[in-house]
């Protein structure tokens, strides 16, 4: 039941992620800006993702998706720090 | 008669059960009500002019929502070693936990560098108004 309902909010959130970063594209012109967005999003649903009982492959893929965001994060940091100097 | 024998391992694990389950959904819940919330704040934003701020700002509250939930899930985490069982379950437990971990330090981080950086972002926008001002004033007479 658990795993039901926070795969379903995992997902319903993941395509939220992709409205948002569209939206923030469109309405911002600032790729990164909406690349963090769409990160946040994906780390919430691969929170929501862990809610349910654990397994190997979820594990992994919830390790890799925050490797993934935290790998985009820092080098979206570092461009905005080159930005501004 | 010990309180083992009258209390009953298995009621124990029963109770630890239950409370696991209504910990993690109340850290599940928080995540998904922080990113309904970001979500409805997106399109809103959408239709208005209010330049680039409050997509910081909200990013930071977004992140504040994850750090809450993950406490939350954290918290079951600890609860859940009480009665998990055999070793593969306690593995699997302590990956979940090693990562939940990381990742609150990482947001941890990232929600002060950003803050830091709207509060600098608002000090600037305002320096530019209280200069402007500031001439305005000294050259009225006394």
């Amino acid at each position: 039941m658990i795993a039901t309902v926070s795969r379903d909010a995992a997902l319903i959130v993941t395509a939220a992620g992709l409205i948002v970063a569209a939206v923030a594209l469109v309405r911002t012109r600032r790729a990164p800006l909406a690349l963090a967005l769409l990160l946040d999003f994906f780390t919430a649903a691969a929170l929501l993702h862990l809610a349910a009982p654990p397994s190997w492959p979820a594990l992994g893929a919830a390790a890799l998706t925050i490797a993934i965001r935290q790998l985009a994060s820092n080098a979206l940091k570092a461009a905005r720090g080159a930005r501004h100097r | 008669m010990s309180l083992a024998d009258g209390f009953g391992e298995q009621n124990l694990e029963d109770v630890v059960s239950v409370l696991v389950r209504v910990v993690e959904a109340a850290g599940a819940a928080i995540i998904f009500v922080g990113a309904a919330i970001a979500f409805v704040r997106v399109l809103l934003l959408a239709f208005r002019r209010e330049g680039m701020d409050p997509f910081a700002q909200l990013r930071l509250d977004l992140g504040r929502f994850l750090v809450l939930g993950l406490e939350f899930q954290l918290a079951a985490d600890i609860l859940r070693t009480a009665v998990a069982p055999n070793f593969t379950e306690l593995a699997q437990l302590a990956t979940v936990a090693a990562i939940r971990t990381a990742l609150n330090f990482f947001l941890g981080i990232e929600i002060k560098e950003e803050t830091a950086l709207v509060r600098a972002d608002k000090a600037a926008a305002a320096a530019p108004a209280t200069g402007a001002a500031t001439p305005g004033t000294s050259a009225k007479p006394p």
